[in-house]
């Protein structure tokens, strides 16, 4: 643990100089102590619960307690995609036991580093060989193996892995293993047990089914974003700032779809688990497309277009249904604030009134502005972010979330990368944590579904360098000898 | 060799094209022929918005019977919200027949049976208890302590069911911010995603919010998911178990590269646009002219002029400099690393921009069609609702509620297709306290003289 630092943060400027080499490694301060926390407890008489609930679900006692899927044996085999990684990375840290079967030339994706930056990459500690940092950090608990499913052996080997399989995930293209004979439809015939989940970008089926380019690329996010309505009602309004500088639909900073489309597949896949072993005992085959899952939860949107033909627009860093509900330009960056019922609405007015009286005469004494349903009509949320953001502008974030904070108000500034792992909370949990992998440390983000009284998922390790597991994996699940192992390699199968 | 032998359905299935095979698997339509996967697992929803109540809605849509709890007569606050106050469905509940439901609490509910009441009250509390006892699991979105206030924690529940699954789900969980509340938004501000996504500042943008409540959707689907893998290991055990689940954190786990990228080497990734930071060529750019000038819907009229184009494979980008007449562009950046450095990919996606400035979104996707690369519009709502694709998959269609009548509904089916055990959407939400009867009476057995006595207290 680092020395405590004496560091005031009045504003973004005061960070920047925190991210400098010489200052990290992370964390820069120290989280806050047990102490500190009890007496947070104490403020609302929680001090016996909040020491019951740190003793029963604390990340720290997570490697002492049992796995939920412990003897679940997974099968993850795809490309390019995010989707199907992360499905089986939950399946992982559930406890699953999860074998993630890349081409001997290895997945594209772990060459892939933020524009093109080698130095970016982090090498393995034995071999020196380079993997891209996305790749690495979604491959999460996953055993790999290389296979050329491609030929026949790679084919007589995957049947037979899967032969022991209580799930394959498959993201590669649309009928592929099944024309390679390896497919759901074949499988079944060899483990009817079997959960067979394909997880694609829009559907191996239908008219605007997944394809390729005539060069053989990849179909990747975000094209989910961009043909399921997300992208067209995400950004700014060209009211709000010209076209072609800054007023235009938006996609995601991240392969958001294939996230989504991830952790519905483990959903599903865990249910028709439940289906096999409590009633059925039988497997079934799952699709899960990016597309579609992230439509799934595009709120109300197209039951409002059924009901009076209304397109979503953009609307920025507002939300058109709630007010106060959105984030605004300050000094120093952005700040959100969020409260719509009457309750919250004056507590809000009345923190902003204190530095700007003019917020009470114009918005609190707007008899329009008075009713809470009416307050989300356009030109009322045009009106209170406007003069909302005359009060911001003039003060950092730090200063308007203490103002904030005062009243009670769920508002938080915009915080960067850096910001969020030094965070005092995410520390104290922590949110970002440290796990020594093949490639030496690495901070990564901790699963939210790591805080359990009895079975708390958990990272393990993360990505590996291609087909460490090739001996071992073969030889437990399938009874392959190393010499064979070798054989195959020589043939170019592994 | 019975087992050999197969059926001639079976033998057909085989040989059947791939998509056609699929198309029979799924058979979008025919759901209600098909058994449900959670049969018989009760979970009880003590939640509001959007983020818990999703968590309890993915299970009722792939089987469960969910009970969702509402304060009398209010509701969900989520009820009384709906996009620029315009979509209505009535009535709230049979006292406030001029108040609806707004759109905004769609989908976060869907096949659930709804109750009321207000356990605050002591003589509530041990009709509570009945229904714990009961029941598999329960998710609730209270601040941390209240429940235990109540005597309605796990602390207690678990002495009253020891199969008891115990999900909390909030904004900060236990440590410092432990009371802090949270909103979907506050989670995309707080953990990284605002920071990560929009036009960059020397493009002239701002953090921009996801058009959706993504954080709420996607931490409930998470909780779902931990739910289901609790119950695994309790068919196991006999033990559940209690979750606390914080949604701020899901998108720093969302981030990708971001946060080891910021422990490694103290770059802190910053917004990059519609472009994207490890490919190129493979963004949305904007063309000279709209697919339909002359529409009414601005959305229509002024926007439909985004195409999504990807061509970041060597002979994938050569085609695109060829036939937008870049071929200087192609022999400068020949290389994938070199092309996506960052001046390369402004250079880039202006060259292209510049010569779609005379087309239309349509010329431009069929260019590139017709060359073999990758594109596609950037689609708004009516036409992704009008997309054959999406119709045919059953992902968007019009169902009849048994109160609401016609709903143009996306939810529960667009999540994922399961060939034995489908989701289903029976209804998307019914009145506050529209079960109260089924539940008070026929499943807790109190008289129907007791049940009018809380509905005249307003208890119920």
């Amino acid at each position: 643990m680092p020395e405590k630092r004496d560091v005031e943060i009045k504003s973004r400027a005061d960070t920047l100089n925190l991210i400098t080499p010489e200052i990290r490694p992370w964390p820069v301060t120290p989280p806050p102590s047990p102490e500190e926390v009890m007496k947070v407890y104490a403020k609302r008489k929680a001090e016996e619960f909040g020491q019951w609930l740190e003793d029963n679900v604390r990340f720290e006692y997570g490697f002492g307690k049992a796995e939920a899927l412990q003897g679940f044996k997974v099968l993850d085999i795809g490309l390019w995609r995010l989707g199907h990684k992360f499905a089986s990375s939950l399946l992982g840290e559930a406890g699953a036991e999860v074998v993630a079967i890349e081409p001997p030339k290895g997945d594209p994706l772990r060459n892939l580093t933020p524009f093109g930056r080698e130095e970016y990459m982090l090498a393995d500690k034995e071999t020196g060989e380079k993997c891209g940092l996305d790749f690495i950090s979604d491959m999460v608990n996953k055993h790999s193996v290389t296979l050329d499913v491609e030929t026949p052996d790679g084919q007589e080997v995957f049947k037979k892995l899967a032969k022991h399989a209580d799930v394959v995930v498959d993201g590669m293209l649309p009928g592929y293993m099944d024309k390679l004979g390896i497919g759901y439809r074949q499988l079944k015939e060899i483990n009817p047990r079997l959960v067979y989940c394909w997880v694609g970008l829009r559907g191996s089926w239908g008219p605007m089914k997944d394809r390729t380019s005539k060069f053989g690329q990849w179909e990747v996010e975000p094209f989910a974003q961009a043909t399921n309505g997300y992208i067209a009602s995400t950004g700014f309004p060209q009211d709000f700032l010209p076209r072609g500088k800054g007023g235009d639909p938006t996609r995601h900073g991240v392969w958001l779809a294939d996230y989504i489309a991830g952790e519905q597949a483990a959903v599903n896949i865990l249910a028709s688990l439940y289906w096999r072993d409590q009633f059925s005992g039988e497997g079934q085959f799952l699709e899960m497309t990016s597309a579609e899952a992230l439509m799934d939860i595009i709120d109300f949107d197209y039951a409002w277009y059924g009901f009076n033909a209304s397109i979503k627009s953009r609307t920025g860093g507002w939300d058109p249904n709630l007010n106060q509900y959105e984030w605004n330009p300050c000094k120093d960056g952005y700040m959100m604030i969020g409260g719509q019922s009457d309750r919250l609405w004056y507590r809000i007015g009345m923190c902003i009134e204190r530095d700007y009286p003019q917020f009470g005469r114009l918005i609190h004494e707007d008899p329009f502005l008075k009713e809470v349903g009416a307050r989300n009509a356009l030109h009322a949320l045009i009106k209170t972010y406007t003069v909302t953001t005359r009060w911001l502008r003039e003060i950092n974030r730090v200063q308007a979330e203490e103002k904030l904070m005062d009243y009670e108000i769920a508002a938080g500034p915009i915080l960067y990368i850096d910001e969020v792992c030094e965070f005092p909370h995410f520390k104290y949990r922590p949110w970002v944590n440290t796990c020594e992998t093949d490639y030496g440390t690495v901070l990564y983000p901790t699963t939210p579904n790591c805080y359990q009284q009895r079975t708390p998922h958990r990272l393990k390790w993360m990505g590996r360098r291609l087909g460490k597991d090739n001996y071992e994996i073969l030889r437990r699940w399938i009874g392959v000898s190393p010499s064979r192992v070798d054989e195959l390699k020589g043939k170019g199968v592994i | 060799m019975a087992e050999l032998i197969k059926s001639k359905e079976e033998l057909e299935e085989a040989k059947i094209p791939y998509e056609e095979f699929c198309r029979k698997a799924f058979d979008p339509g025919n759901e209600w022929s098909k058994p449900e996967a959670l049969k018989g697992i009760r979970w009880l929803s003590c939640t509001m918005y959007i983020f818990t109540p999703h968590s309890a809605a993915n299970l009722a849509e792939l089987g469960a019977e969910v009970i969702k709890i509402e304060i009398p007569r209010m509701g969900d606050a989520m009820r009384h919200t709906s996009p620029f106050n315009e979509a209505y469905l009535y009535p709230l509940h049979d006292t406030r027949p001029m108040t609806g439901t707004g759109f905004g609490f769609l989908g976060a509910n869907v096949n659930e049976l709804y109750l009321s009441m207000d356990y605050h009250i002591p003589e509530m509390r041990d009709v509570f208890y009945r229904l714990v006892e009961m029941s598999d699991g329960l998710t609730e979105l209270y601040r941390p302590g209240t429940f235990d206030r109540w005597k309605m924690s796990y602390r207690t529940l678990q002495k009253i069911n020891p199969r008891f699954i115990y999900v909390w789900g909030g904004g900060f969980g236990y440590g410092p911010k432990v009371f802090g509340g949270s909103y979907d938004i506050l989670g995309q501000a707080h953990a990284g995603f605002a920071s990560i996504t929009g036009m960059h500042e020397h493009m002239g943008g701002h953090a921009t919010k996801s058009t959706n409540w993504v954080i709420d959707w996607a931490s409930g689907t998470l909780i779902a998911y931990g739910v289901l893998a609790a119950i695994h290991w309790r068919r196991k055990t006999g033990l559940g178990t209690m979750i606390e689940f914080s949604q701020v954190q899901t998108p720093t786990r969302f981030s990708g590269y971001s946060v080891p990228i910021y422990g490694r080497f103290g770059i802190v990734r910053q917004r990059w646009g519609n472009w994207d930071t490890q490919l190129c060529a493979h963004g949305i750019i904007l063309c000279g002219k709209s697919d339909y000038p002359d529409a009414q819907n601005p959305q229509d009229k002024f926007d439909a002029r985004y195409v999504m184009v990807s061509a970041f494979q060597d002979r994938d980008f050569q085609e695109l400099c060829n036939i937008t007449g870049q071929k200087p562009l192609f022999d400068k950046y020949k290389a994938h690393k070199d092309r996506v450095e960052a001046l390369a990919q402004v250079e880039v996606y202006l060259a292209l921009e510049k010569w779609a400035a005379d087309k239309t979104r349509s010329q431009v996707v069929k260019a590139m069609t017709d060359a073999g690369i990758l594109a596609y519009p950037v689609m708004n709502d009516r036409e992704v609702y009008e997309s054959p694709h999406y119709r045919e998959r059953g992902t968007i269609r019009w169902m009849d509620d048994p109160l609401y009548g016609d709903i143009l509904n996306m939810s529960g089916y667009s999540t994922g297709h399961l060939s034995k055990t489908p989701r289903k959407v029976s209804w998307i939400w019914r009145p506050v306290g529209a079960d109260n009867v089924k539940i008070y009476r026929d499943m807790l057995g109190y008289p129907i003289s007791k049940v009018e006595e809380w509905y005249a207290k307003a208890w119920i």
